[in-house]
């Protein structure tokens, strides 16, 4: 059961998170936010603009050169395994094991993600929701379109079963009906009051789905407003301004 | 956790076509390995039978053992020479026993046919050492920059996994899904021999079996390898590229330009030149003795029987200190190129032993009892038999074969035709493989090599995975 500790308390939060790659280069810039449980938080930029990096950090794939992205209010890069252990990811480009069956690429992630007992069932059952047929569910993922594949990265994610969730991308290459149905899932996954956080180029998608917006240039948040404080403005022409610096509005 | 990545590792590498592909052609190679050695072992076996009896058959008749002439004994085939053939093909098989002097192997696989010598045997060592070595890289190049390049390593490394604990468990995984397939291979193979009527000894099923286990830890090096040049690249084609150069010079290049360097770098004499000294002083002793022939009075010239014995005795007299001088100076030369050839051979094995490919190549011979040892086992059982001939000789006639004075008897005095001989009389060989423990125990510092080569690459692997980048 959730208290309301746990929905008014950020899940994920990005404190001062600053990384300063090996070669000098300033990747994030003392970025802040925080994403609260039943949220949708999106980020939006350009290639470079510091989105994956920020998920990277939280994945402690990468260590902050400065601040903290916390998880339930733990340093990922102090407590790695156990910030895993609340968190879903989903990748832009998801893979899988190609010479595997999709039940048996969930069944693998299940396990690796510290889930035993599920049966072929509900494999079944979170594969038939997140909108793969029935008869690709034991095929080999060699054969599968990205949004096959796509829909098999999230069924991960859902079966992981975390509070919190990751996505780099989601929607990057899925035709419009696989992205509508990705948008309808991840509302779902809100009602289940997960915290979510979300990387991508789409605009439209962002502004549909999203709780909280940011605009990320070059390393930094330059524009972060709430759905309410978006309603009425036309998101694609703001982004165009924040992004060729003629916006005159600061980070939230 | 570490259960199920070991799982998914055999699941994904067992159900990946480049699998089946890879280990269906070495299952075929590793089969047909041990159907041509149990063929050519039948073959040499047959061949080995009729020069025993075509060589008593030619004694038929005799009726003086002085008479004996070109009596040879052969080294006898034996099934691990023909699964790992080691120097075997290189060296003589047969030998002409004289009673005295020098034994010289004549006779090698390769100089009857000519063509293997070219292309070599499909033999286990071969199986091994080359096929099974590219096998391993092929499976393992893309162990960890693969899954980087998937995505998979992204994913995985979302959950809660220790990175020690997802190498350990590649490793193992990868491991037991190659190595078991060969295993099963092996055991196959195996059978097939006393299928195809080639009986082992339970001598040789151990030897068989340690063979098979310096293969396994050979596999490992190559595999461990692997993983460790996939878990220091960030791409595929990079960490197969740098396989494939160190496994071409691991398998191809190390082994002989060590060969190359040890020969530059220590001088030993040819065989040629030692001959020739040899020669030059048997020529000088028969000149000599030549003499001392000329100069030979019978102190009974009456009765024709003592004067021949008296001959024979003075002849073996000589002989018998010829034949000491050039033992003396055959030991002496042989002595010093064995010295030279040992400082030589020494040298390459160490600088060979760069190569995990030498190091399998020695421990596996050694076990079979091809190693470059056999050819001196044969010719020092052959110098045994040799003396053992002299005794029998002596026992029949009287004095020391080798005299060089044959008198053919038509008759006896009482002007009868004399009995004829029983050449089954004469000795017979039996050459004596090296002992198992002996063989172990000369095989275990090269097995400790692949071990430490085993542990090395382990733990590198180790150390740079826990250091990767898995974005």
């Amino acid at each position: 059961m959730t208290n309301i500790d746990d929905i008014t308390r950020p899940l994920l939060e990005a404190a001062n998170l600053t990384k300063v790659y090996e070669d000098g280069v300033l990747a994030l810039d003392h970025v802040s936010f925080s994403v609260r449980r039943g949220q949708i938080f999106a980020m939006l930029g350009g290639n470079g603009a510091g989105k994956t990096t920020t998920v990277n950090l939280f994945l402690n794939f990468i260590e902050p050169s400065e601040g903290s992205a916390l998880v339930d209010g733990i340093a990922s890069h102090e407590e790695p395994l156990i910030v895993k252990q609340k968190l879903a990811f989903v990748s832009e480009n998801v893979m899988l094991y190609p010479n595997f069956t999709a039940i048996q690429n969930l069944d693998y992630f299940a396990r690796l993600g510290g889930k035993t007992d599920y049966s072929k069932d509900d494999y079944r059952d979170v594969l038939l929701r997140v909108g793969l047929e029935e008869e690709a569910h034991n095929k080999k993922l060699k054969g599968f379109s990205k949004g096959m594949r796509q829909k098999c990265g999230i069924a991960i994610a859902i079966l992981k079963d975390a509070p919190g969730i990751l996505l780099d991308e989601p929607t990057s290459g899925l035709d419009p009906k696989a992205g509508y149905e990705f948008l309808r899932l991840l509302d779902t996954l809100r009602d289940e009051n997960r915290a979510i956080l979300m990387s991508t180029h789409d605009i439209f998608r962002a502004k549909e789905i999203a709780d909280t917006i940011a605009f990320m240039k070059t390393g930094k948040i330059v524009m972060q407003k709430n759905s309410y404080e978006l309603e009425g403005q036309n998101l694609e022409s703001l982004y165009m301004e924040y992004m060729s610096g003629t916006a005159t509005g600061t980070a939230a | 956790m570490l259960l199920t990545i070991i799982e998914k590792e055999i699941r994904e590498i067992i159900g990946s076509s480049k699998f089946v592909l890879i280990f269906g052609s070495c299952a075929v190679l590793i089969l047909l390995s041990f159907y041509v050695g149990a063929k050519n072992y039948k073959l040499n076996r047959i061949r080995y039978e009729a020069a025993q009896a075509e060589n008593l058959r030619q004694f038929e008749g005799l009726t003086d053992w002085y008479s004996i002439q070109q009596h040879r004994i052969f080294l006898p085939p034996d099934p691990l020479a023909t699964l790992v053939s080691g120097v075997s093909n290189d060296i003589g098989r047969t030998v002409e026993i004289e009673g005295r002097g020098e034994i010289n192997p004549l006779g090698s696989r390769f100089s009857e046919d000519p063509i293997f010598a070219v292309f070599r045997f499909l033999d286990l060592e071969f199986v091994f050492g080359t096929i099974l070595s590219l096998f391993a890289i092929l499976m393992g190049y893309d162990a960890i920059a693969g899954e980087k390049e998937r995505g998979t390593l992204r994913l995985s490394f979302a959950n809660s996994v220790s990175r020690p604990v997802y190498i350990l468990g590649k490793l193992i995984g990868s491991f037991i899904a190659l190595a078991v397939p060969l295993l099963l291979a092996m055991a196959v193979g195996a059978l097939l021999l006393p299928i195809m009527s080639v009986s082992l000894t339970g001598e040789s099923w151990i030897r068989l079996i340690s063979i098979g286990s310096i293969g396994l830890l050979y596999f490992g090096v190559f595999l461990t390898l692997s993983v460790f040049i996939s878990s220091a690249t960030e791409r595929t084609s990079s960490a197969f590229l740098i396989l494939l150069v160190v496994w071409i010079s691991s398998a191809l290049i190390i082994p002989r330009a060590s060969v190359l360097i040890a020969g530059r770098t220590v001088d030993v004499p040819s065989v040629d030149e030692i001959a020739a000294k040899k020669n030059l002083y048997s020529r000088q002793l028969y000149g000599e003795d030549s003499e001392k022939m000329g100069s030979f009075v019978p102190e009974n010239s009456e009765d024709f029987d003592a004067m021949i014995d008296e001959f024979n005795r003075f002849m073996g007299d000589l002989a018998d200190e010829r034949d000491r001088k050039m033992r003396e100076l055959s030991e002496r030369l042989n002595e010093e190129r064995y010295n030279a050839q040992k400082r030589q051979e020494k040298l390459a094995l160490n600088i060979a032993r760069i190569s995990p490919t030498t190091s399998f190549t020695l421990a596996a011979t050694q076990l079979a009892g091809t190693s470059v040892e056999m050819k001196n086992r044969f010719k020092d059982e052959g110098e045994k038999y040799q003396r053992q001939y002299g005794d029998f000789i002596k026992e029949k006639t009287g004095s020391n074969p080798g005299g060089r004075m044959v008198v053919v008897r038509m008759s006896d005095e009482e002007g009868e035709t004399p009995e004829a001989i029983d050449p089954t009389e004469l000795p017979s060989f039996d050459f004596q493989q090296e002992n198992l423990s002996a063989s172990i125990d000369k095989s275990l510092p090269d097995a400790g090599v692949l071990v430490v080569f085993n542990l090395l690459f382990f733990a590198a692997a180790f150390a740079a995975f826990v250091r990767y980048d898995v974005r």
